[in-house]
C-alpha cells in the first residue's frame, strides 16, 4: 500500500465509528483451528473486549485463505479487513480507541518488548511443537489442520504447510533445538513475564493494555488445550502469578456470557485440540 | 586461502601469562574492517560480550566461514561440549564458565533483558539484513564487494551470492512473506518496524550509559553488535543509518562501546580509511588482478584450443602439417588425389 493510501486508510478510519456488525474470523474451533492460531484469535478477542468495542466470532474453513496477510485471526470491520494483533492496534487506535495512551515512553518501549518476547518464544515454541514434533505433528496437527479437505488434498497442503514452518525454524536457528530445549525456552519467557508481572493485576499496575491481551491469549489457550503430553501448560502453571492473572481476566472480560452459549462459555470448556 | 589468526590477549592475560592458555576456549568470527572488530553483527555480540566479561577466548578472525568448526560464523569451539554457533548458545556456555555480565542484574531486569533482545530480533534484525544483503545498491557496492575481495579465490565468486540468497530467504521466512523482494514497498514496511524498535531502545536507555547502570551486560551487546555496523559502514542508501545517527544517545553508545571495550579497532579504523584502505585496495589487489588476468586469460586459450582440437579443425591441421609440404613438392598428385 503506498504512503498516499494508507494516510487515506487511516483518515477513514478515524472517521467512521466502531460498528455494530465487525466480525472476526478464525478457523472452525471444534475440529480445524490449531493452538498458535487459537492463542492469536483469543489475543485479538481480548483486546477488543477490554477497549469494549463489539465483535462477531465467525468459524470458517477457509479463514487462512480470506485474510489479505495469510494469517489469522483477521476482523472485518465496515469496509476494512484487517488480520493480526498489531495492525488490530493500531487500526483501533485510529478510531480513537487504545489502550496503552496512559504509559510513559520507557513503560511503552518495555511493553512492545514484552509483546515481541510472547511473539518470538512462545508463538514460536507453539509451532515448533505443533509442526516440528513429530508426535504431535502426525497425532494432532497436520489432521486437524486439514480436516476440511478431502484426499489427496489434505495431505498436499498439511505437508506444505509442516514444510514452511520447518523451514522457518531453519531460519531463525531453532531446527537445531531439541524438545526439552523448547520446553526449557517456555519456561524462561514465562518467568519473565511473571516477574515483570509480580503482584500487579495488570503488567502496567491497574489498566489493562496489549500486552495483557496478548498474554492472556498464549497463556489461557496453552493451558486448556489438551496435546500429546501436558508438559507445555506444566511449565505455565509453575508460575502461580500467570496462573491468577488469566483467572482475573477471564473472569473480568469473559464471564458475562459463561451463560449464554456464545463466546465465553466455549473459552471456559477450552478450546481443545482433541 | 591464507587462514589470518589474530590471537587477541585480553589486559587479564598479559598480567597472568599464558597459564591457562592450553585449557581456552576458541572463537571463530568474521574478521573486521571499517574501525569495527568484526563486520558480522552476530560475531560483534560475542566478541563485545567476552570484553565485556574479560572471557579469555582465543579468537580467530576469519574470512571464511568453511574454516570455521560448525561451518558458520561465529563459532565458539569447546573441549568438553562441542562446538556451537548461535549467539545466544555461546553467551549460555561463557556464563556458565562464570563469565557472566548478567550477575548483578534484579530478576526483573533479566525479564527485561529478554524481553528487549526478542524486540530486536523481531523488528530490527530483518531491516538489517535487507539494507547489508537486499537493497540491491548497497549490496553490490559495498556488502559484495567486501566478502569478494576478502574471501579467499575460488570461494569468493559463489559465496556472497549464496549468502545473499541464504539471507533474502531468511527475512522471508522470519516475515512470513514468502514473496517479499528488494523494493519500496517493502523497505518502507522493513525500515518503520526498524526505526520503531531503535526510538523504543533509544527511550529505554536515555541518558544512561549502558542500559542497565554502569556496567555493561548482554542486553547492551546485542544492541552494539547489530547497531555499530549500521553507524561505521558507509552505504550509498543509508535511510536507516540517518535514523539512528538522529538518536544521539543510542549512537554514543554504540561509539563509547567502541572506544571503550575495542580501542586497537578505533585506532585502525581511523588511519585504514584515511590512507590505506582507498590507495591500498588498488595497490594490494593488483597482482590479484593480474593473476585473475592472466588465469582468464589462460582459460580462454585453453578453451579455444581444445574446442578447436575436438570439433574437427583437427583436419586442417591434418591439412596444414600435410598440405604445405606436399604442396611445395608437387601440385599435381594432389590434384589427381581429388580427381580420383
Amino acid at each position: 500500500m503506498s504512503l498516499a493510501a494508507e494516510a487515506f486508510v487511516s483518515q477513514i478510519a478515524a472517521a467512521e465509528p466502531w460498528p455494530q456488525n465487525a466480525t472476526l474470523y478464525q478457523p472452525l474451533r471444534e475440529d480445524q483451528i490449531l493452538l498458535s492460531d487459537c492463542a492469536s484469535s483469543l489475543a485479538v478477542q481480548a483486546y477488543l473486549r477490554m477497549c469494549g468495542l463489539p465483535v462477531r466470532v465467525c468459524c470458517r474453513a477457509n479463514a487462512e485463505y480470506m485474510s489479505p496477510s495469510g494469517k489469522v485471526p483477521f476482523i472485518h470491520v465496515g469496509n476494512q479487513v484487517v488480520s493480526e494483533l498489531g495492525p488490530i492496534v493500531q487500526f483501533t487506535k485510529a478510531k480513537g480507541h487504545s489502550l496503552s495512551d496512559g504509559l510513559d515512553d520507557v513503560q511503552r518501549a518495555e511493553m512492545k518488548a514484552y509483546m515481541e518476547l510472547v511473539n518470538n518464544m512462545l508463538l514460536t515454541a507453539e509451532l515448533y511443537i505443533q509442526w516440528c514434533d513429530d508426535t504431535t505433528a502426525s497425532e494432532i496437527t497436520r489432521q486437524r489442520y486439514s480436516s476440511p479437505y478431502s484426499w489427496p488434498l489434505n495431505h498436499i497442503l498439511a505437508y506444505q504447510k509442516q514444510w514452511e514452518v520447518r523451514r522457518k525454524m531453519n531460519a531463525i536457528g531453532w531446527a537445531g533445538k531439541g524438545l526439552e530445549q523448547v520446553y526449557e525456552d517456555v519456561s524462561q519467557c514465562c518467568q519473565a513475564l511473571s516477574q515483570r508481572l509480580g503482584t500487579q493485576p495488570f503488567f502496567f499496575n491497574k489498566q489493562p493494555t496489549e500486552l495483557d491481551a496478548l498474554v492472556f491469549g498464549h497463556l489461557f489457550t496453552i493451558l486448556t488445550t489438551r496435546l500429546t503430553t501436558d508438559e507445555l501448560s506444566e511449565r505455565i502453571k509453575s508460575c502461580s502469578n500467570l496462573l491468577s492473572f488469566c483467572r482475573r481476566i477471564e473472569q473480568t472480560y469473559f464471564e458475562e456470557d459463561k451463560d449464554s452459549q456464545s463466546a465465553g462459555s466455549q473459552y471456559s470448556r477450552g478450546p481443545s485440540l482433541f | 586461502g591464507p587462514l589470518i589468526c589474530v590471537p587477541e590477549l585480553l589486559p587479564c592475560e598479559r598480567l597472568f601469562g599464558f597459564v591457562k592458555m592450553a585449557a581456552l576456549l576458541e572463537l571463530f568470527c568474521w574478521k573486521g574492517s571499517w574501525g569495527l572488530p568484526s563486520v558480522d553483527s552476530d560475531s560483534l555480540v560475542v566478541l563485545a560480550y567476552a570484553r565485556f566479561t574479560g572471557a579469555p577466548l582465543k579468537i580467530h578472525k576469519i574470512s571464511n566461514p568453511w574454516r570455521s568448526p560448525t561451518g558458520s560464523l561465529p563459532a565458539l569451539k569447546t573441549k568438553e561440549e562441542g562446538s556451537f554457533s548461535h549467539p545466544s548458545k555461546i553467551i549460555i556456555h561463557l556464563r556458565k564458565q562464570k563469565y557472566n555480565a548478567d550477575y548483578d542484574l534484579s530478576a526483573k531486569e533479566g525479564a527485561d533483558t529478554l524481553a528487549f533482545i526478542s524486540l530486536l530480533e523481531e523488528k530490527l534484525v530483518p531491516a538489517l539484513i535487507y539494507t547489508l544483503w537486499i537493497d540491491s545498491k548497497n549490496y553490490v557496492e559495498v556488502t559484495r564487494r567486501w566478502y569478494a575481495e576478502n574471501i579467499s579465490f575460488p570461494l569468493n565468486f559463489f559465496l556472497p551470492s549464496r549468502m545473499q540468497h541464504q539471507q533474502l530467504e531468511r527475512v522471508r521466512l522470519m516475515r512470513g512473506d514468502g514473496a517479499l523482494e528488494a523494493g519500496e514497498e517493502a523497505e518502507k514496511e522493513l525500515y518503520r518496524d526498524a526505526q520503531e524498535c531503535m526510538n523504543l531502545l533509544s527511550q529505554r536507555l536515555s541518558s544512561n550509559k549502558f542500559f542497565f547502570g554502569d556496567s555493561p551486560s548482554s542486553l547492551d551487546a546485542y544492541v552494539f553488535g547489530h547497531l555499530v555496523p549500521l553507524l561505521k559502514i558507509k552505504l550509498p542508501n543509508s535511510r536507516l543509518q540517518q535514523h539512528l545517527k538522529a538518536l544521539d544517545n543510542l549512537s554514543n553508545f554504540c561509539t563509547n562501546i567502541l572506544s571503550l571495550y575495542f580501542p586497537s579497532e578505533g585506532q585502525e579504523g581511523v588511519s585504514r580509511p584515511a590512507s590505506s584502505s582507498q590507495e591500498g585496495s588498488d595497490f594490494d589487489h593488483e597482482p590479484y588482478k593480474r593473476r585473475k588476468q592472466l588465469l582468464s586469460v589462460l582459460v580462454a586459450v585453453a578453451a579455444m584450443l581444445s574446442y578447436a582440437l575436438l570439433s574437427g579443425i583437427v583436419a586442417i591441421e591434418h591439412v596444414q602439417e600435410e598440405g604445405p609440404a606436399r604442396g611445395a613438392a608437387s601440385i599435381g598428385p594432389a590434384q589427381e588425389e581429388e580427381e580420383d
